[in-house]
């Protein structure tokens, strides 16, 4: 038997299988890329530490980001853009579909930005090189659409698993932010994905717990003053979310190279970080320290921090640099938990309030649920990266809330804030999702009879005879061209009065001010087009010609099989 | 439902005699014409499993203030309605999606490398992703504007020939032009060639339509490749085999395109016929 057949009936038989031996290939290939990225960024953060003392460093900041957008810009010709956000909009419009030049273009520009300086994450570009490593092997195996984002789901498991040590936050992750379901299909391969992308993290670099501390002691009143901390969390959220938006809007007014604008944020950057170095790259070591009670700075620093690395951020990701939100999402949110400590002992300095690195930890986990609105992802991520389950219960508190205060007042996460203002988030068995997978031309009426404007209404009592339909296109009789309707209520005035049929012709009674469709029209449109004018159908014109109708109830029973279809294969 | 092919336009001379090629076989055919003036110097295509970043050159963005006049005025002139395709969605601000649910596309041999890059024997990488992943054909057009009188079908036996000779069939009932087939058999004879014409059902419009059969058992391609008549439209099938056998064996689609300078209309793998 040919190899091909084998693969075939393998494929046919064995899909959950063949989804998870794959998936765990791609976990481990995102993995590495994950450690590659890691190891790079170690090396150059090593390598330009020493140049951070002379009065020129604020520009290297400058040139890494101007480096990592002519990168992205002029060699690899790629987007610009924080990378989870594309990811999302392929799995939700294009089956998971990604370049292959995205599996490694953002690892050397999020590597140029964040080791010169920048203040940004290497995990959003890890997250879409892991995606589209998963999107381009799930097409050499010519997998359908639905395992394809399975798959893709797999490498950004695999890449943000491998990267901080985290095999559930991997794959609560991938599932609450990636692909938006839950399903046993997609769970085993991620979850096996996840995995992979750890062991591989662990031998390549050893199993390290990335922010390990010694345990806290925590009463009653801990938990209870964590309530307040998730305020701050959430504002936080929203100040960083806005900052970043608004920082993108101002960047795009300026005309400008593109580099030339990252040059322009990554000099802000450096001046930043001149005074406060916190607001400088990824800030990993800053936040160890928060954790273990070793960043000494005052509650005015801190609060400074919060807003400078906001600022930092914002100039860094808004003006053209390439990394994600994660790494400072964990700094501004350890910061916020410092800072609130601090004004705690300051309000009841008699009181025993636990350590702040407490407050550290449940900071990061307010950040990162709220900006993403993924309470179970900034749990898991919080306990994992910790190494302790003894947190839990405020991680969940300080999450819930903070993610429900961020969801009241930003309705969507800062990933899916502009792909739901475009309406190009389409999340698999919505409304949304089921009409953008129908075209109006699937559901086109072509058993409309089309009458001529000079035709009697005699003979056009004929035709009505004949036909079963309400609704009769009129064409020009020269050219053909569509020149109006005709509603079967139209002529019921006439119907009884037969010695009009020979004076009457249809374009005296036809309508010729009918709301058209063109057949590539969008189907939310059309059915918006008609809720507001209370139509239950429309004709669809192509080139000034009647192709056919297209109706509410054809609609509906079309709406039915894709819902069906969705369900059923998810 | 109208058949639509798709064009790029590019604001120079190069960009001109492109859109009246496709405006002739649109006139043809019978077919829409829907032209994209981008606005950017790339874009992506989603086909069904691959996606495809489209890189132009600079030449795609010339002279923005006059391209749509300049299309326009060349459109109408060919008596048809200009449409121009507007990109709705974008994966990322500066790289729009184009759409890919149409019936022909129109590409010059390369659509990323300099113009310098249009002479023959060079077919850009990208036009070449487009042609092995679309659903429909790709239309490439001769250097300078020049009407086609008939069409000229490369079938050699391979499932994707019997594709191309199928839309040779379409393109000869649409266009009423006379179709010839150029076969070089390489060895096989015209039985075996022609039992796959039976094979496929298509003896009826073979007889119907053929107006000629050159059968080439022996000879070099590059030598008879002459017989093709200098004012026909080349319908050639293209990797239709596998790497290895494409590897060891060549692609006759490369052979045939460094040669004819012909207009050629190119039927990839994942061609599906419409009749």
């Amino acid at each position: 038997m040919p190899l091909t057949r084998i693969y075939r009936r393998f494929m046919n038989n064995n899909d959950r299988l063949l989804l998870m031996i794959i998936g765990a290939i791609v976990g481990v290939c995102s993995g590495i890329a994950a450690v590659l990225l890691n190891r790079s960024l170690s090396a150059m953060l090593e390598w330009l530490h020493h140049y951070r003392d002379y009065y020129w460093a604020f520009i290297i900041p400058a040139i890494g980001a101007a480096l990592s957008s002519l990168f992205l810009e002029k060699i690899v010709k790629e987007g610009a853009g924080h990378g989870v956000p594309e990811v999302i909009y392929s799995v939700s419009r294009y089956g998971g579909l990604l370049r292959m030049r995205s599996g490694f273009s953002r690892l050397v520009s999020s590597c140029l930005t964040i080791g010169s300086g920048g203040s940004a994450g290497p995990e959003a570009p890890i997250v879409m090189s892991g995606s589209a490593i998963g999107s381009n092997i799930a097409r050499m195996f010519n997998l359908n659409e639905r395992q394809r984002i399975t798959i893709v789901g797999c490498g950004a498991a695999g890449a943000i698993s491998s990267i901080f040590n985290a095999p559930i936050s991997g794959l609560v992750f991938t599932v609450e932010v990636i692909l938006g379901e839950w399903t046993a299909l997609n769970i085993v391969p991620i979850a096996l994905a996840s995995v992979a992308g750890t062991e591989i993290s662990r031998i390549l670099q050893g199993n390290q717990i990335v922010f390990g501390h010694g345990g806290f002691e925590i009463d009653p009143a801990d938990i209870a003053s964590s309530l307040g901390l998730a305020l701050f969390a959430a504002a936080a959220s929203i100040l960083l979310t806005r900052s970043l938006r608004g920082m993108h809007h101002v960047s795009e007014k300026v005309k400008a190279p593109i580099w030339i604008k990252a040059a322009i944020g990554g000099c802000a950057v450096g001046i930043i970080g001149m005074f406060t170095p916190v607001a400088l790259g990824e800030g990993y070591h800053y936040i160890q320290d928060m954790i273990r009670g070793d960043f000494s700075r005052g509650i005015i620093i801190a609060a400074v921090c919060v807003l400078t690395k906001v600022l930092a951020t914002s100039f860094t990701l808004g003006w053209g640099g390439s990394g994600g939100i994660f790494a400072p999402c964990l700094v501004i949110g350890s910061l916020v938990g410092l800072t609130y400590h601090r004004a705690l002992s300051l309000i009841w300095p008699s009181a025993a309030w636990v350590d702040e690195g407490y407050f550290a930890l449940l900071g990061m986990a307010g950040l990162i649920s709220g900006i993403l609105q993924a309470p179970l992802t900034g749990i898991f991520l919080i306990v994992e990266i910790t190494g302790g389950y003894n947190v839990i219960l405020p991680l969940i508190v300080v999450s819930a809330v903070s993610s429900s205060i961020c969801h009241y007042i930003e309705p969507a996460s800062f990933y899916l804030k502009d792909l739901k203002e475009k309406g190009q988030l389409l999340r698999p068995g919505t409304d949304a999702r089921v009409l953008s997978d129908l075209k109006v031309t699937e559901l086109l009426e072509t058993d409309c009879i089309a009458v001529h404007r000079n035709m009697l209404l005699r003979d056009f009592i004929d035709i009505v005879k004949r036909s079963r339909r309400n609704y009769f296109p009129v064409e020009d009789e020269n050219t053909g061209h569509f020149v109006g309707m005709i509603h079967l209520d139209v002529i019921r005035p006439f119907i009884f009065n037969p010695e009009i049929y020979d004076a009457v012709v249809l374009e005296q009674i036809m309508d010729t001010d009918v709301d058209i469709v063109p057949p590539d029209a969008d189907l939310p449109d059309v059915l918006q087009r008609m809720d507001a004018k209370r139509l239950f159908s429309m004709p669809v014109v192509a080139d000034d010609k009647f192709i056919g109708m297209v109706s509410k109830a054809t609609l509906l029973d079309q709406y039915r099989k894709e819902l069906i279809v969705q369900t059923t294969t998810a | 439902m109208e058949t639509q092919l798709f064009h790029i336009f590019r604001n120079t001379p190069l960009g001109r005699e492109t859109l009246l090629q496709s405006i002739y076989f649109c006139n043809t055919l019978g077919v829409s014409l829907q032209v994209y003036i981008p606005k950017f110097t790339k874009f992506l295509m989603y086909f069904e499993n691959d996606v495809v970043q489209i890189d132009l050159d600079e030449s795609y963005l010339s002279f923005p203030e006059t391209a749509i006049a300049h299309a326009t005025e060349l459109i109408e002139a060919g008596g048809k309605k200009p449409k121009f395709l507007e990109p709705k969605a974008f994966t990322a601000s500066t790289l729009p999606d184009i759409p890919t649910n149409f019936d022909f596309m129109c590409c010059p041999r390369s659509i990323s490398d300099l113009s310098s890059k249009i002479g023959l024997g060079y077919i850009g990488p990208r036009v070449r992703r487009i042609v092995k992943s679309a659903v429909f054909p790709v239309l490439i057009t001769s250097g300078a504007f020049k009407q086609w009188k008939s069409i000229t079908v490369f079938f050699g036996g391979s499932a994707n020939a019997t594709n191309s000779l199928k839309l040779g069939f379409r393109i000869a009932r649409l266009s009423n032009l006379p179709l010839y087939v150029f076969t070089q058999a390489d060895g096989k004879n015209k039985d075996d060639i022609y039992a796959v014409v039976k094979e496929g059902c298509l003896e009826s419009d073979f007889e119907k339509y053929v107006g000629g059969w050159s059968f080439f058992q022996g000879g070099q391609l590059e030598e008879n490749l002459y017989d093709v008549p200098h004012d026909s439209l080349a319908v050639i099938g293209a990797f239709g085999h596998g790497l290895i056998k494409d590897f060891l064996f060549g692609s006759k689609m490369e052979i045939i395109q460094s040669i004819l300078p012909n207009n050629m209309l190119i039927v990839g793998p994942n061609y599906s016929v419409r009749r």
